[in-house]
């Protein structure tokens, strides 16, 4: 069952294009892989299948509903209740503590504070934070900065998880770290995972990829999953 | 959302904290302007309307009421000072109360104000006491009577008997209240109250305006760590409209704090404004009080407009959730950006030759058009740096200016913002100190200074004015009293010849040439006449040097002509002078005490000296918040520049030239709209002048220029003193990837 | 088994004596270890045993080398075969992937979409391992991790010879 869908997808930066005619379908509980060179234009496929950037052309579909024809407060909301994300840095806010950091969407979502706190915390030990719950992002180290922010991903049991170059700063054994820790959460949930890298070791865990070239979506496998 | 976006605000860290406080203090300085401000219109205008009871008899229908008083209002001199005084007789148990008065005084007494009861206590009898004619003092004018603290005033009771017999009496059966609108035959008032709001409403906007540029520039600070914190909200789902609340609830923090904090600033300087003499006159504190609308006017509306203002600027920037990652160049500014400025100036000089008739319509025409300028400036700004900067980099060919030049020239926007603040200094200066300097030069005339020794009676009314010798018994006996004539007015059977004298076309006034043979230092008969043809203070155009024409007139017949005026030339002394004055006044009471040429003068130059002095504040306060815009700019800028600049060292360019590159930077804009501040703000004030006073620009003098240039080394002074900072800045640590 | 597939890419490429065969496959494919000719001719011989090449007209004179040969139907669907299929996924393959690639410019034929193949089988092989490495002990990661790394070496030129493809083209049809 096909979650989350785009449709010959155009968009360009000024004069640069940077998706030409771009179709993906991701189905519903899989870990897809996006690949590609630099500049190739996947992160933006991501953005736009994420409902973050708005498509110059095509359709963009989640649960069969057209999510580029939303406006900027629709398209909030859904990333609020619906997504949630684990980018590579720049993501938590510098102000708050983990904990709180990991509750933004529930209390954007207006979940009472100490409700939702609670419930950020319960993350804390699965992905062995705990001690971390008062730090600010600033005292956190990479790892530990990605698995709050993976926290604060799934804390709202989100429909999909898009994650883009999660482990990109982060070393070879914290990287592995928390692709197992993301990979078994989302699956857990039955989560699924829109993963773009340019790293074949990080695409390994997903469970099919896709590459974009030049603004287009290439599938390797022949498989259509249905 | 609120209590989030509060726990935000508290919690940002040292640069937020920064932040909050530069702003919070700039809006505690704005408010405090704005409260001296608001309660200084309304001081205004009832410091005048305490001028109004002396004036009652000017009111059409003063006159009804029960037992209406026998009045006649006096303005007397002492020492170059005005007394305001009431000569009053009670014709009944019902007979209107002045204010300020416990009581009607009887006819042996009067009352008068703290300070003339003091002058009164320590002057010799001769020249002030006496001329209360020996009565009692029966107690103090209280202050709803007096303009200023320190006002000189006297109420005088007579019967009914004495006074009705003088000439120029009235009756008042009603007491007004409020400053007289019209004065046909003199009145004792400052001045008019809507001319000094007007100025006063031009001095609040040339503040306020430079403090919302300080407090702009102050919450564009941190603006990296803001957009950072805003776009990890919008990545997690924030709606735009969320994030704009909490951008707002930190604006409202601030403003709050600054709020309060300026009314704290208020009541600290308030006795000390309320003492300097703006409007020629001290003022009560109470004058500068502050109503309930105002207070809650200003204590919600600036946070109010504070909360606004941060919600409708962030609409303007959407904030994308991916943050700052993608930078795009700004397109530039185009050339519709002088527009603004261009019709501005096109509006001040639409009014020339057509000054409109009430000061309100002159506010509604200037005012406009200074702020169109003001806001010209700041909209054509960055136009004119985007203009200088392609100039200098079309000849540039060091490495540092290129770089500057083409950084500049990318956005000019941001460079504009950081000089902004000073540029409108510039232009408030200008126009302050062209008016100011104009009218000052218009006033004295280079030459002839004011005779201080003459004394000059003047008869007004002529059907009342003294047959025979109207020089009172004992002046010309009295010490320091060197010569006394009187003009005579010629009765209808003798022509008047027509000889002009210089500019002031014909004398028509009769004088004895052997009373003006004994006057010093005055213009002589042409010899052999005995009558000549003068005018009534003997003084003529500044370029006449002849004789008075001779008149065909017997001297034995002059004193049966109706006196024009006395004329007593004194030793110039304090002494003689009010000793004299007191003489004259005792014999001939009327509307206007004799008075010397120097006091009128005096009287408005206090005016001017308050003008001066505001001038003045406004431009130091000015200038002054546009130095700490500029810094507060320049330090943000730094922190901006960290990145890019430390790359650049890296890759080998010279510290030296990265300090070139941030002090053309900064430089150039600060010249070109400097210039263009300078030249819009003397344009303006010429404008201005020929229109409203039809006088024309006198060039400034030279502490103008002075001025200028400090104002513009200070900001270079406080550029310079960055470069410094620029190495431990750019250090190899700013480079890291964090 | 790559020389005599590669000999015979060469042959079907055109036909060739046997000495042009051995400086062909020295200047492309040797990399400092030429062929011997025996080894060569033996490769040869046993090919066109099995039917997949052909002796065409002898020239006069001496020899072995004197002979041309000519591929056949069955030796070009060989050919054809060996490029369509990705190679087991294993490391320190890049000398084959290196002749696989070549031949297929050389040919003519659509060296993307072998890369692709290639890659998918790589994908596939690495997310074998991965799942090795999440469920096993530490020992089977390490060798898990050995092998990915490995693969991941291999993609990584896949990926710069795809995107290189254009100018190889150029110099490899001169």
């Amino acid at each position: 069952m096909t979650i989350i869908e785009a449709r010959n997808v155009v968009l360009s930066f000024g004069e640069t294009p940077a998706l030409r005619g771009a179709d993906l379908a991701v189905a519903e509980g899989e870990l897809l892989a996006i690949m590609g060179p630099s500049g190739s234009g996947k992160s933006t496929l991501l953005h736009c299948l994420a409902g973050i950037l708005v498509p110059d052309s095509g359709e963009i579909l989640f649960e069969g509903r057209r999510v580029d024809q939303l406006g900027e407060t629709a398209r909030s909301s859904l990333r609020r209740d619906k997504f949630g994300f684990v980018f590579q840095f720049g993501q938590l806010v510098p102000e708050l503590s983990a904990q709180e950091n990991v509750a933004l969407p529930l209390l954007l979502n207006g979940v009472r504070r100490a409700a939702a706190v609670a419930e950020a915390r319960t993350w804390f030990g699965r992905l062995g934070l705990d001690g971390l719950e008062h730090r600010r992002s600033g005292e956190l180290s990479g790892g530990q900065a990605q698995r709050v922010a993976l926290a604060r991903g799934l804390v709202a049991r989100p429909r999909v998880l898009f994650t883009d170059e999660p482990t990109g700063a982060l070393d070879s054994l914290t990287g592995e770290h928390v692709m197992d820790l993301l990979v078994g959460s989302a699956r857990e949930q039955g989560t699924t995972v829109v993963l773009v890298t340019h790293e074949a070791r990080v695409a390994a865990y997903a469970d099919r990829e896709v590459v974009v070239r030049d603004g287009k979506v290439h599938s390797l496998t022949a498989e259509v999953i249905a | 959302m609120i209590r989030f976006g509060l726990r935000l605000t508290l919690a940002g860290g040292r640069e937020a904290a920064v932040r909050l406080v530069v702003i919070a203090l700039a809006v505690a300085l704005g408010v405090g302007m704005l409260l001296i401000a608001l309660t200084g219109l309304h001081g205004v205008s009832s410091q005048n309307d305490r001028y109004g009871w002396a004036n009652s008899a000017d009111v059409p229908g003063a006159e009804r009421g029960a037992d209406p008083l026998w009045w006649q209002l006096r303005v007397d001199g002492f020492d170059r000072r005005t007394v305001g005084r009431v000569d009053l007789a009670v014709t009944g148990p019902r007979s209107p109360v002045p204010p300020g008065l416990p009581r009607l005084p009887g006819p042996g007494e009067y009352y008068a104000s703290p300070e003339l009861a003091k002058l009164i206590a320590a002057t010799p009898a001769a020249e002030l006491a006496d001329r209360f004619a020996g009565r009692r003092l029966a107690g103090t004018v209280g202050p709803v009577a007096l303009p200023a603290p320190d006002s000189l005033v006297a109420v005088v009771g007579y019967t009914p008997a004495e006074l009705s017999r003088r000439p120029g009496v009235s009756r008042v059966g009603t007491i007004a209240t409020t400053a007289p609108t019209r004065c046909p035959n003199g009145c004792w008032s400052g001045i008019p109250s809507s001319g000094l709001q007007l100025i006063l409403s031009v001095v609040a906007a040339a503040l306020i305006f430079p403090l919302f540029i300080l407090i702009g520039t102050a919450t564009r600070l941190a603006a990296t760590r803001r957009e950072q914190r805003f776009a990890a909200m919008r990545l997690v789902g924030a709606t735009p409209a969320q994030v704009s609340v909490v951008a707002a609830v930190e604006a409202t923090v601030s403003a709050v704090a600054g709020t309060a904090l300026g009314f704290v600033l208020f009541f600290l300087v308030r006795d000390t404004f309320a003492a300097i003499p703006f409007t020629g006159a001290p003022m009560f504190p109470a004058d500068l009080a502050l109503d309930p609308v105002t207070f809650l006017g200003v204590a919600l509306g600036v946070p109010l407009v504070a909360a606004l203002a941060a919600r409708f600027a962030l609409r303007r920037v959407q904030i994308s959730p991916l943050g700052v990652t993608r930078r795009v160049t700004p397109r530039p500014p185009r050339a519709w950006r002088l527009i603004p400025l261009t019709a501005g100036l096109a509006e001040l000089a639409y009014f020339v030759g057509r000054r409109p008739e009430t000061t309100d319509g002159q506010i509604m025409a200037f005012l406009p058009g200074i702020f169109v300028i003001m806001i010209g400036l700041i909209v054509a700004g960055p136009w004119l740096t985007m203009a200088g900067a392609r100039l200098v980099a079309r000849r540039a060919n060091r490495p540092a200016s290129l770089i500057a030049a083409r950084r500049l020239a990318d956005n000019p926007r941001a460079s504009f913002r950081s000089v902004s603040g000073l540029v409108l200094a510039l232009f408030i200066t200008s126009v302050a100190v062209g008016v100011m300097g104009s009218i000052a030069a218009d006033r004295h005339p280079p030459g002839r200074g004011p005779n201080v020794a003459s004394l000059f009676t003047l008869f007004r009314d002529e059907r009342v004015a003294p047959v025979g010798d109207p020089v009172p018994a004992g002046l010309s006996t009295q010490p320091g009293v060197r010569g006394i004539t009187v003009t005579r007015i010629p009765p209808q059977d003798v022509p008047v010849p027509e000889i002009p004298l210089g500019s002031y076309g014909w004398p028509d006034i009769l004088a004895s040439c052997a009373d003006l043979a004994r006057m010093p230092e005055v213009p002589r008969c042409a010899p052999g006449a005995r009558t000549a043809w003068v005018w009534p203070d003997l003084a003529g155009p500044d370029d006449w040097t002849g004789t008075w024409p001779a008149a065909d007139v017997d001297p034995a017949l002059l004193p049966t002509m109706r006196a024009q005026s006395i004329v007593t030339l004194t030793d110039g002394s304090t002494t003689a002078l009010e000793t004299a004055r007191t003489t004259l006044q005792l014999a001939h009471p009327m509307l206007y005490s004799p008075y010397t040429e120097v006091e009128f003068g005096v009287e408005s130059a206090k005016v001017f000296e308050g003008w001066k002095r505001l001038a003045n504040v406004v431009i130091l306060a000015s200038l002054a918040i546009a130095g700490c815009s500029l810094a507060v700019s320049i330090a943000g800028g730094l922190s901006e520049r960290k990145r890019p600049f430390s790359m650049l060292r890296l890759t080998g360019v010279s510290l030296g030239t990265l300090r070139g590159v941030v002090a053309l930077e900064s430089v150039t804009p600060l010249l070109t709209a400097a210039v263009v501040a300078l030249g819009a703000g003397l344009l303006a004030a010429h404008l201005f002048l020929t229109a409203q006073m039809e006088l024309s620009l006198t060039p400034p003098a030279a502490s103008f220029y002075v001025i200028v240039i400090a104002g513009i080394a200070a900001s270079l002074a406080v550029i310079a003193s960055t470069l410094p900072l620029l190495r431990r800045i750019t250090g190899p640590e700013a480079a890291r990837n964090d | 088994m790559t020389v005599p597939l590669t000999l015979l890419g060469l042959i079907e490429r055109e036909p060739r004596h046997g000495y042009d065969l051995k400086r062909d496959y020295d200047t492309y494919f040797g990399r400092g270890k030429p062929l011997s000719f025996g080894q060569v001719y033996s490769t040869l011989s046993r090919l066109a045993r099995d039917g997949k090449v052909v002796i065409s007209d002898l020239e006069p004179g001496e020899g072995p080398d004197r002979k041309r040969y000519v591929i056949t139907d069955a030796g070009a669907s060989e050919v054809e075969t060996w490029l369509r299929e990705p190679v087991a996924a294993e490391p320190h393959l890049q000398t084959v992937l290196f002749a696989k690639v070549t031949l297929a410019l050389m040919l003519g034929r659509d060296a993307e979409a072998y890369l692709d193949t290639q890659r998918a089988a790589h994908l596939q092989r690495m997310r074998e391992l991965t799942e090795i490495k999440r469920s096993g002990g530490p020992v089977d990661a390490l060798l898990a991790d050995h092998g990915l790394f490995h693969l991941e070496a291999d993609l990584r030129w896949i990926d710069l010879t795809v995107a290189r493809l254009d100018a190889i083209a150029q110099e490899v049809r001169t």
